[in-house]
């Protein structure tokens, strides 16, 4: 008879909110992951927590000094950024996994795959062909960047290495904090557990943000059918205003 | 009490919002002005993005404008038709300015002009409005006779086809004068997110030489019309008109311009006139100022994508 092998290591993981409402009174949300590592072998274990908002295109322009005023340069335009990405973990992401590892599963701020297509050429350079560079040249790192930390500070990227905390032996838990300017969406929530260096099982969990009720109502109307909603709240100031100046003269 | 705004898709403070349009409605009863170019940079410093900003401070000043308005006509102070010609040109002015605005902030240049228009419109009208009401306060000291107003309407006024007739204004020249400086207003009403008074005003008492007693009341209609026209524009091309932000500020607002209409009786014209000089002269200044002061962050995210 065959030894039984041991189950592969698993991590199980789950949300205290699938879905966030969004009304007046929103002041962004707190949500809660929540999960744990089975592993009968008791390795050593990590767990990631990857955070991805619905995928927006950036526009980002450098201010340079002309004549003593400071002006914007072109826009350019970025792909591939999350409107929203956290990533939690329960160690810094480099003692975890290796570069590969963590650019191939994006997971850090430094592995986002935001990129500026519409700057790139393909070239011949130095007798290679098809080299592809970008227009932005040697500043482009200092472009992805910018994206990043203007993120960061509007709360809409974060990444902490300590946020991921195992609370009792093989439970653990992370908070996800969706700030008021969170975009409506859906959002991915990826649960990676390594060991040794290597994503050994992955869980993922989706989120939606969506706006409810009077405010959804509004968005909605203004964005489908703009003119009417345009001539509506032009009836709308005028009639207040009119009411306003009669309520008064009353008086 | 935070209050998040469905279109602009932020969170303000509802009674910090309709304490400012309190406050703004009250400067704009006593300067009989609409106030757009307080509330606007006021919206901006507060968190919400410029482009709803101004589109939907258009809404504020139409809504406030009527108000004012239907006060006037009571008082036979409107001239309906030398307002309704300047509104017309107010109205293709308008469509060029929401055009012009969607171009630049496709160019991500939207920034730049909005600073600029406010440092050398309100610069130069504060400067000017300074002067004027500062010298009218000294001659009043030193008891000397105000200076008499130039009577002589420039003869170009004259010499242009197309006259018609303004009976309440006692006026009869050329339209195209009027319809230029419309078309002007409602250039600057898209883009500044004001109704442009403060331009409107001197302009019909020193160019079309209107009597100053229909000054303010034809100014505000023809404020009503362009403003109303920019609101459904914004909204129906940019997506960038929040009605509730405009609802809030004007629950402020009516009663502060009626407050501040009643406050004006307390003081001399000419003191109130060098008041609001200073204030359009800072307001200005302070818009100005963010192009020269050193960046904190080089980069810039642009709003609005599409």
């Amino acid at each position: 008879m065959a030894m039984i092998e041991a189950p592969p290591p698993a991590v199980a993981a789950a949300l205290t909110e699938t879905e966030v409402q969004v009304t007046s009174g929103f002041q962004g949300a707190r949500i809660i992951v929540y999960g744990a590592v089975f592993d009968p072998a008791n390795r050593p274990s990590d767990v990631v927590v990857i955070v991805r908002g619905p995928e927006q295109p950036i526009r980002l322009a450098r201010k340079s000094r002309i004549a003593g005023m400071w002006l914007n340069s072109r826009p350019v335009v970025f792909e591939g950024a999350p409107g929203f990405y956290m990533a939690a973990s329960t160690r810094p992401l480099q003692d975890i996994a290796r570069f590969g590892h963590l650019r191939r599963l994006g997971a850090g701020l430094d592995h986002l795959a935001i990129a500026a297509p519409a700057e790139r050429r393909i070239e011949t350079r130095y007798g290679v062909r098809d080299m592809v560079v970008s227009s932005l040249g040697a500043d482009y790192l200092d472009w992805r960047r910018a994206v990043v930390r203007l993120k960061q500070k509007a709360g809409l990227y974060a990444a902490d290495s300590t946020a991921v905390t195992f609370v009792d032996r093989d439970l653990f838990r992370a908070e996800i904090a969706l700030p008021t300017q969170a975009p409506i969406g859906t959002y991915q929530a990826r649960i990676i557990l390594f060991q040794d260096g290597q994503p050994v099982s992955m869980r993922e969990r989706t989120l939606t943000v969506e706006k409810v009720g009077f405010e959804r109502m509004l968005y909605v109307f203004a964005h489908q059918r703009p003119w009417l909603y345009g001539l509506v709240s032009a009836i709308i100031a005028l009639a207040a205003g009119w009411a306003a100046s009669r309520a008064f003269r009353r008086s | 009490m935070d209050f998040y705004l469905p279109i602009a898709e932020v969170s303000v403070n509802a009674p910090l919002l309709i304490g400012l349009g309190a406050l703004v409605g009250f400067i704009s009863g006593l300067f009989g002005i609409g106030g757009g170019f307080l509330m606007t940079p006021v919206l901006v410093f507060l968190g919400i993005p410029p482009t709803v900003a101004v589109a939907s401070e258009s809404g504020h000043v139409a809504a406030s404008s009527v108000s004012s308005v239907s006060a006037y006509s009571r008082r036979r102070e409107v001239d309906f038709r030398m307002g309704g010609i300047l509104a017309s040109g107010g109205v293709v002015g308008a469509f060029v300015g929401v055009e012009i605005f969607r171009i630049l902030r496709l160019l991500g240049q939207a920034d730049l002009v909005v600073s600029l228009s406010y440092l050398v419109f309100l610069g130069v009208i504060g400067a000017l409005m300074l002067t004027e009401s500062l010298g009218a306060i000294l001659r009043r000291r030193r008891g000397d006779p105000p200076k008499p107003r130039g009577e002589r309407r420039p003869m170009w006024l004259y010499a242009l086809p197309l006259k018609m007739k303004f009976p309440r204004s006692r006026l009869y020249i050329s339209v195209i004068p009027p319809i230029v400086l419309g078309f002007f207003i409602g250039i600057l009403s898209a883009i500044m997110g004001v109704g442009g008074g403060f331009i409107l005003v001197p302009a019909m008492v020193y160019i079309l030489r209107m009597p100053a007693r229909m000054v303010v009341g034809t100014s505000l209609f023809q404020i009503v019309i362009t403003t109303t026209v920019t609101l459904i524009l914004q909204a129906g091309r940019n997506q960038t008109v929040d009605i509730v932000l405009a609802v809030m500020l004007l629950a402020g607002g009516v009663i502060g311009a009626q407050l501040g209409a009643r406050a004006s009786a307390r003081f001399r014209a000419e003191e109130l006139r060098a008041l609001l000089a200073v204030i359009v002269l800072l307001v200005g200044l302070r818009m100005g100022l963010g192009l020269f002061v050193t960046p904190e962050d080089p980069f810039v995210l642009m709003s609005g994508f599409d």
